[in-house]
């Protein structure tokens, strides 16, 4: 039963691609000369590179804390010298 | 307890953290309004490169005061360069120092809202509002969740500076003041991308 729906659900969508306003949906795939094309596609690229981004920002600045932390700690003398 | 005492990650069981648990959840708040503003950049790319002229044609009267808002920006990168400072005083235990870097950076931050909010004004005499079509939409869209962000910000410094004031910072117990200067430098560092988007190019 589940292999059947999932056959209709990707044979609809093979057709899909049949139909020219279908794929028009899709801006990358309009006139190329476009300048909405252009707009789109610079957004989509931008936007698609966000979340590695933010993902490397945080990750670099959580490492940074700690290397700078574990950096602080080794250069810390034994007494109770609060380095003011 | 003596080890790390700078940040104080350390836990009531002495197991030491790599980051404390209020600056890594300001960094993942940071990275969900990195995410919002990169949506809102996302969108004014679509209007800008999908538009033939910049402003559109039916707003080409239209003057942003480029001039004005370039020296505003220098205002807020200033109270980024004091947040710094007072991050530095606090670390040396340096209360009074603290305290004034602290109120500087809050007095040029509410510079650049005043500044901001009376440009706006301007605008909005000339005609050129919310509904001034893309151009109108986007500019206060964008502009204005940032001044929005400052003004939170601004907020926040309040508090922190009250905290201040109170003697509730010292050089091992100062996380309030590091978490507000990560938010403070977010809002600094995000202006001039969008001033360089939307006044410059």
């Amino acid at each position: 039963m589940m292999w059947r729906y999932f056959s209709l659900i990707v044979g609809m969508m093979v057709l899909s691609t049949f139909i020219p306003t279908v794929v028009d949906a899709c801006p990358s795939c309009k006139t190329i000369d476009d300048p909405i094309v252009q707009g789109f596609k610079w957004s989509i690229l931008f936007l698609m590179a966000m979340p590695y981004i933010v993902s490397g920002l945080i990750g670099g600045s959580v490492f940074y804390i700690y290397k700078h932390s574990h950096r602080t700690n080794n250069h810390k003398p034994s007494s109770n010298v609060k380095g003011v | 307890m003596n080890e790390l005492e700078h940040t104080s990650y350390t836990s009531t069981e002495g197991e030491n953290r790599p980051i404390s648990n209020a600056r890594l959840a300001v960094l993942v708040l940071l990275g969900a309004e990195i995410m919002f503003f990169a949506g809102l950049i996302g969108t004014f790319l679509v209007f800008r490169l999908g538009s033939t002229t910049w402003p559109p044609a039916s707003q080409v009267d239209v003057r942003l005061p480029v001039g004005v808002t370039g020296l505003n920006t220098i205002v807020l990168l200033l109270s980024g360069f004091t947040m710094f400072k007072a991050q530095q005083a606090i670390r040396q235990g340096l209360q009074n120092a603290l305290r004034n870097r602290l109120f500087l950076t809050g007095l040029l931050g509410v510079i650049f809202l005043a500044v901001q909010g009376y440009e706006w004004v301007r605008l909005v005499h000339h005609g050129f509002t919310l509904s001034s079509g893309v151009y109108g939409s986007i500019f206060y869209v964008l502009i204005g969740c940032h001044a929005l962000h400052v003004l939170v910000a601004v907020f926040w410094l309040l508090a922190v500076f009250i905290g201040a004031t109170a003697g509730r910072f010292s050089v091992d117990r100062h996380v309030g003041v590091e978490v507000c200067a990560i938010y403070w430098a977010f809002v600094v560092l995000l202006w001039p991308i969008l001033y360089v988007l939307v006044y410059l190019i």
